[in-house]
């Protein structure tokens, strides 16, 4: 196509189609360019390559079979999200889990951060042509992943919390493995800085580059890492504390600039102080139940089914007909890897989810993806796209 | 200024009323013709400024038990970056009749996205919207899915994607370009367009 750019000058620029299935574009992303060489000018975004309707598909279920499909937002940090939502819903029956559960959750909810994060710096380095750092993140990140199998049984999509507890409780040694998970992670943050932070290479691609101001990225909605990178300090576990995350030391990380580098290095700064939060939470760890006593919010344990007649009924109840959250429309955000985690639910009383609702913190970021890109080249927006860290399965839902 | 004084200047200069369904948080129901003074005063002159809009939230009430009034409803959250932890929600009923909405796009950047998933979802259309399409379903998909009345069930035949092109040209002029000649591919109409998809 032919434009006169704001000069009145001409220029024939291409329009360039990248994605959806590009292997720089994490999952189905698309974005449609007008190229001026090798620029970048104009650029428009298309998603929904992974949309499965997540949003309709609960509706048909029980609330206790919403955390499962949760795992499927954020598959990076599965367990995460399946908290957010369980504490959502906790929070309608106006519960408090019990002590051990609270720390538990943070261990776990601050492993997943650190995994996530991991995966977005390492993919970012990756997506740059450097493969070592991806094999010195991958180490920590398979340490983890083992615990996630041992805990939970599954690698990936991975469920843990429930509504009112957890599936179950931790496994015997694991506490020593999640120390050995941090151990190994600080040596790799170690070997990752010294990749990265004198790189010249890698500075020359994301310094710079991809930048926003904090007003923009307030106006654009953003949480988290990315909003932090430019330097407002906003964190959901410090603002609306919840789980006791006020009562541990650790510090919110913020950047200055508002650009790729700033955006992985805030990351690569927040597992640092994940694993702050970890180890004082190990040291809180004390044995008592994970799960609240109450047929109507938590299914009663085998052992009573079989003992005695009100855990029989009660299980059988919970199973068949669902829990009944208190009826009501409820909006709770939870700091998750990429940000805010909202869900907004609305409960009619009865034993099926009305209406959910996710906010996830990836479309707010992809959705400025064109602001970012627009005058830069375009080997840099896959750096920027990196750096942004987009996961595909909450971006669609 | 708390949130609850907020909710009393509402009351009084947009006639808000407080939704009983949030037994949790402040959401005030205001009518779609005093959304957009409601959001400017929440941005702009309110005491806590809510400068970032959280989510847009489409709800069809249609199989509500007991549900009186209009059958959709689109609930915005707000959340203030100068005052943590401060958050109200709004609220505005639609009717089946009279699916429009006014648009915020002026006061947050991402409610451009919000919105178009709203419309997507539930079919409610947004007056003033820039380039009101479907966000996360196909271009060519047939009614919208999330309200109650749509079968879960339901498939549809769905080959292409996006055009994008006439988009990337709003944003070019948005830019201050002018397109002095388009792409080939551009003139071609919708219909042609749509000609390739398999219909049944």
């Amino acid at each position: 196509m032919i434009v006169l750019d704001p000069n009145g000058e001409k220029l024939n620029l291409m329009p360039l189609n990248v994605g959806p299935s590009h292997p720089a574009t994490h999952g189905c992303l698309r974005f449609l360019a007008a190229m001026d060489g090798e620029t970048i000018v104009a650029s428009v975004e298309e998603i929904g390559y992974l949309h499965r309707g997540f949003e309709k598909m609960v509706e048909r279920g029980t609330w206790q079979q919403v955390v499962p499909y949760t795992d499927r937002l954020n598959y990076c940090s599965a367990i995460m999200n399946n908290i957010a939502f369980c504490r959502t819903v906790e929070n309608m029956f106006g519960v408090e889990i019990p002590e051990r559960t609270k720390v538990l959750r943070v261990i776990v909810n601050e492993l997943s951060r650190i995994n996530d994060h991991f995966v977005c710096v390492a993919a970012a380095f990756q997506d740059l042509g450097g493969t070592t750092p991806f094999m010195y993140a991958f180490n920590p990140r398979e340490e983890i992943m083992c615990i996630w199998e041992k805990l939970t049984g599954a690698r990936l999509t991975n469920s843990f919390a429930r509504i009112g507890g957890l599936s179950r409780d931790s496994y015997e040694g694991f506490e020593q493995d999640v120390l050995a998970a941090l151990n190994s992670t600080e040596k790799a943050l170690k070997d990752l800085h010294a990749c990265l932070d004198r790189n010249r290479i890698f500075l020359d691609r994301t310094v710079g580059i991809g930048k926003i101001s904090a007003e923009k990225a307030i106006s654009y909605g953003w949480t988290g890492p990315c909003l932090r990178a430019s330097g407002v300090a906003s964190d959901l576990r410090k603002d609306e504390p919840y789980y006791d995350y006020e009562t541990y030391d650790w510090e919110v990380v913020v950047g200055t600039q508002g650009d790729c580098n700033d955006r992985l290095q805030v990351r690569l700064a927040e597992i640092e102080e994940s694993v702050k939060i970890v180890r004082q939470a190990l040291k809180r760890l004390a044995p008592g139940p994970v799960d609240i006593v109450d047929p109507r919010i938590r299914v009663p344990a085998h052992k009573l089914a079989y003992q005695d007649m009100e855990g029989l009924i009660g299980r059988f109840k919970s199973v068949y007909e669902g829990i009944r959250v208190p009826e009501g429309e409820y909006y709770c955000g939870s700091e998750c890897a990429n940000g805010e985690l909202g869900f907004t639910i609305v409960s009619d009383g009865f034993g099926h989810p009305y209406r959910i609702k996710v906010r996830p913190p990836c479309l707010t970021q992809f959705a400025a993806f064109h602001e970012l890109v627009e005058g830069g080249l375009l080997a840099d927006s896959m750096a920027v796209l990196s750096g942004l860290n987009i996961i595909a399965g909450e971006l669609d839902r | 200024m708390t949130v609850e004084e907020i909710f009393a200047v509402l009351e009084e200069r947009y006639g808000a009323t407080r939704e009983k369904q949030d037994k949790w948080g402040v959401t005030a129901v205001v009518s779609a013709s005093y959304l957009h003074n409601a959001v400017q005063f929440l941005k702009e002159e309110s005491g806590i400024k809510f400068d970032m809009l959280v989510d847009i939230v489409g709800i069809d009430y249609l199989t509500y038990p007991n549900h009186e009034g209009p059958r959709f409803a689109v609930a915005y959250a707000f959340k203030s970056m100068k005052n943590p932890g401060a958050r109200i929600r709004l609220k505005v009923l639609v009717s089946e009749e009279n699916l429009n909405v006014p648009t915020i796009t002026d006061f947050y950047a991402n409610a451009n996205w919000y919105e178009r998933e709203v419309f997507d979802q539930f079919g409610i259309v947004f007056k003033g919207h820039p380039d009101l399409r479907r966000l996360l379903n196909h271009v060519e998909f047939v009614g919208h899915p999330l309200r109650k009345d749509y079968p879960a069930q339901k498939r549809q035949w769905l080959s292409t994607n996006d055009y994008l092109l006439p988009q990337l040209e709003q944003r070019l002029e948005e830019l201050g370009y002018k397109v002095v000649q388009r792409s080939k591919e551009v003139e071609t109409n919708d219909n042609e367009f749509l000609e390739g998809s398999i219909k049944e």
